[in-house]
């Protein structure tokens, strides 16, 4: 099921997409694990295994197991720095980039441990897209941002193409077709933030991984960003991290709920989440006692 | 109480000394002063060379009349109106004088680097060289539209190392050549046309408003070659100032009036010129005699001599043009490359972090060691241990290349680290490598400041004279340096050279005259760093 929901959605894209595992001595045995864990966790697109995570002695995540499913919209609430982010930030592994950030355990993409050795940050990011908390619009016209990605990937052939459903997919082609070769500075924010959203999916990644990508904008902008999150999840699947409970019980299937040090206190059907939490901790927080 | 209280609601309000201000206002005061201190004397001291340079109280009063009225008194007044009106127009009128005037200096210096240094065929055979390898590294892109990295490298060597100095030999070899004025043309000409045409495509959005544009810039750069030569004034002149002013005025008028932004302002360039053009017109008809200048067209274009009167500044000045090629081709890359390692690449910590914040620091101290010292190391370097002669271009430009490596180095750090990290995140998250972010993102965004900062620098690198004089730089040469191996002189140390003299005139006039020259060519340096950094700043 999961293989062939890849070939279909990847068809044009194979001889274009870097392999993820590099091809290294020993790939053979890799690929027999990766199968069983696929054919073990049916379903699932990524998963986290006993995941430790610090910023210098300080640890951010402790001992976090979750498994999000393929195509649902995935939420993470949670209190200020109860590490909802960082465990964002470690699926598509931008944690990299902090020098101070040690990972411990085991966090796997499609079956394989995105830690080990063997993988290549960047091949991982080129199928797992991220939208940022504040729009992050590079000061280049509309085009050139959504051309981005497939432009450092080497995806450009049929570019005008792509660019156009990638912004028909962001529910933003209507406001900007007529000027495509204007800054995407000029754009308001939540078409900022929607000009993202097309460069993340232009690329035509597997997973989406949102940091609160609404807390930025205005009410209005932030309900169209939320029709098309549901929208988005029909073909991908979507992380998102929000502080806004409202939110994650509106627009996810599931819901994980972190508390402060850094837990994953409780992970289930959002609708459990919201009206029969098992942990007294989660309906506290929900209900608004604590947090 | 309740008397104690109504006396206190009473005299809240009133000054009654309670709030004491004056400290503040001394202190005030005081910083005023010091500002007002420091302005006033560098402008007493500008005023008093300028005035020696012009000498203006040489010319008949009426001289002065006639500019007053037909140049100071219209521009004042127009100005005036612009600042009433406070909407930007000035801000357009600047730009729409500065950018002729400076598109003239840069083709006034490009005129003379082609006068005095290279030859006109080995430009030509230069331009059609790098246009082949360009030709070939496109079209091979075009075949083979995702090749290997060292298939690209390859090809790019390939095509610099062989079919570049292939073409550059086979045309400065060629039996026949055209006449220097096609060249130009060709050249400066046509790259003119080809970047009128692409801005007003883009701006456009139309390809056929764009090849317009390109064949009348083209067509007005052969007509005016051909109408110039027809009066006696050496076509190429025509050409190579039409590229560098007259190209970018027309672009920006036709910007302003297209958008009608404040197209109120392009009215004060014209008032200048038409001022300057009746006025000239009127003391000439009137015989009106004008200022004995010090600074005149013949210091300009004259050397040395032991006469004050024919004294002038030429090849100092194309030895100080000839120099500053030098350090930019020297500082800039090395400059920013060593930024962009510093910011991008460089680990923060651990041992190898402590190195880099050592490097870092002791760029600092670089930034601030003396002139002198580095004219000593240049020596050393250079002369000593390269082996270059002493006092030729090359020694002169690579002593205060380094003099201002440190500071394009903090310029560029500082441009670099000035770009938000949202957008790095933002280049990685789309599966960007380092150097596709650092190309595609980075230095896009930190260019202008990294210019600015650049700029600022050479201006600096243009007035240094302690390190010529440590590495034997000519006092004074009487014909301007052929290219970068011969003895030259600059600025700054002709400057020197003429207060030594114990002729009064030569350390007054003569020597004035060669300080606002250089003063003229390092504000205009300035000037170019604002103008850039402004037109950034308000686009974002």
């Amino acid at each position: 099921m999961t293989q062939d929901n890849m070939t279909t959605s990847d068809s044009d894209a194979d001889t274009e997409n870097e392999p993820l595992v590099s091809p290294a001595p020993g790939s053979e045995a890799i690929d027999t694990d990766s199968k069983r864990r696929r054919t073990i966790h049916d379903e699932t697109v990524v998963e986290a295994r006993n995941l430790d995570v610090y910023y210098g002695d300080d640890q951010a995540l402790r001992d976090i197991d979750i498994e999000i499913p393929k195509k649902q919209v995935t939420a993470m609430i949670g209190p200020s720095g109860c590490g909802k982010s960082t465990f964002l930030r470690c699926i598509n592994r931008m944690n990299d980039l902090i020098d101070s950030c040690r990972v411990d355990g085991e966090l796997y993409f499609e079956g394989k441990n995105v830690y080990d050795e063997d993988v290549d940050s960047v091949a991982l990011r080129r199928r797992i897209g991220m939208v940022f908390q504040s729009p992050n619009p590079f000061p280049k016209s509309i085009y050139d941002n959504v051309a981005y990605g497939l432009r450092v990937q080497g995806k450009t052939q049929n570019m005008d193409e792509k660019v156009e459903n990638a912004l028909k997919g962001a529910a933003l082609w209507d406001e900007v077709k007529d000027r495509l070769d204007e800054s995407g500075l000029e754009l308001s924010g939540g078409q900022q933030q929607r000009l993202c959203i097309a460069r993340a999916i232009a690329v035509d990644p597997d997973v989406i991984l949102m940091d609160e990508p609404a807390s930025a904008l205005d009410p209005v902008a932030t309900s169209q960003i939320e029709d098309l999150i549901a929208d988005l999840a029909e073909e991908y699947t979507v992380v998102i991290v929000t502080h806004n409970m409202q939110q994650a019980a509106r627009i996810s299937d599931k819901t994980a709920v972190f508390l402060t040090g850094g837990e994953l206190v409780e992970f289930d059907e959002t609708q459990k989440i919201f009206e029969n939490p098992e942990s007294q901790r989660v309906e506290d927080y929900i209900t608004g006692k604590f947090g | 109480m309740a008397t104690e209280s109504g006396t206190r609601d009473q005299s809240w309000f009133g000054d009654t000394g309670q709030i004491s201000r004056l400290p503040g206002r001394v202190f005030a005061a005081t910083c005023l002063g010091a500002t007002l201190f420091a302005i006033l004397t560098v402008f007493g001291l500008l005023v008093y060379v300028a005035n020696d340079a012009f000498r203006p109280a040489t010319a008949d009063p009426r001289w002065h009349l006639v500019f007053f009225l037909t140049l100071v008194l219209p521009s004042l007044a127009l100005f005036g109106y612009y600042v009433a009106r406070g909407d930007g127009e000035s801000w357009v009128a600047a730009t729409a004088l500065g950018i002729p005037f400076f598109g003239l200096l840069l083709g006034s210096g490009v005129l003379l680097l082609f006068i005095d240094v290279l030859s006109v065929v080995a430009w030509l055979a230069f331009v059609l060289a790098v246009l082949a390898a360009a030709v070939v590294i496109k079209s091979h892109r075009r075949i083979r539209p995702a090749p290997g990295f060292l298939e690209h490298l390859l090809v790019i060597v390939g095509s610099l190392g062989a079919v570049a100095p292939a073409v550059y030999f086979g045309v400065v070899n060629l039996p026949v050549v055209p006449t220097p004025w096609l060249i130009y043309l060709l050249t400066f000409g046509a790259a003119g046309a080809a970047l009128a045409g692409l801005v007003v495509a883009r701006r456009r959005s139309s390809d056929r408003a764009g090849l317009t544009a390109a064949a009348l810039v083209f067509a007005a750069a052969a007509g005016g070659g051909l109408a110039v030569s027809a009066v006696g004034i050496e076509p190429e002149i025509w050409v190579v100032l039409f590229t560098f002013a007259g190209v970018p005025t027309a672009l920006y008028v036709e910007s302003v009036l297209r958008e009608r932004e404040r197209p109120v302002g392009l009215l004060f360039p014209l008032v200048v010129v038409v001022g300057i053009l009746l006025g000239a017109f009127l003391v000439d008809t009137l015989g009106f005699a004008g200022p004995d200048s010090w600074l005149d067209y013949g210091f300009l274009t004259s050397a040395d001599s032991r006469f004050p009167e024919e004294a002038g500044i030429y090849p100092a000045l194309i030895g100080s043009i000839l120099m500053m090629v030098v350090v930019a081709a020297a500082s800039f890359p090395i400059g920013v490359g060593a930024a962009l390692y510093l910011e991008e690449y460089a680990p923060n910590d651990g041992a190898l972090g402590a190195i880099v914040k050592l490097v870092q620091i002791n760029i600092g101290n670089l930034a601030g060691v003396p002139s002198i010292v580095y004219g000593l190391l240049g020596l050393a370097l250079f002369v000593h241990w390269g082996g270059l002669r002493p006092g030729i271009v090359i020694v002169g430009g690579l002593t205060i290349g380094l003099l201002i490596l440190p500071i394009i180095i903090i310029a560029a750090q500082e441009a670099i680290r000035a770009v938000p990290d949202s957008m790095r995140e933002a280049s990685y998250g789309m599966g960007a490598t380092q150097w596709q972010t650092i190309r595609r993102v980075v230095l896009p965004e930190a260019l202008p400041g990294i210019l600015t900062g650049s700029i600022l620098g050479f201006g600096r690198a243009i007035g240094e004279t302690a390190p010529l004089l440590m590495i034997g730089a000519a006092a004074t040469v009487y014909t301007p340096p052929n290219g970068f191996f011969d003895l030259f002189s600059a600025m700054p140390r002709q400057i020197y050279a003429w207060v030594g003299k114990p002729a009064h005139e030569f350390q007054y006039g003569v020597m004035a005259a060669g300080v606002v020259t250089l003063l003229v060519v390092l504000l205009s340096m300035n000037a170019a760093a604002i103008l850039i950094r402004n037109k950034y700043q308000r686009r974002t």
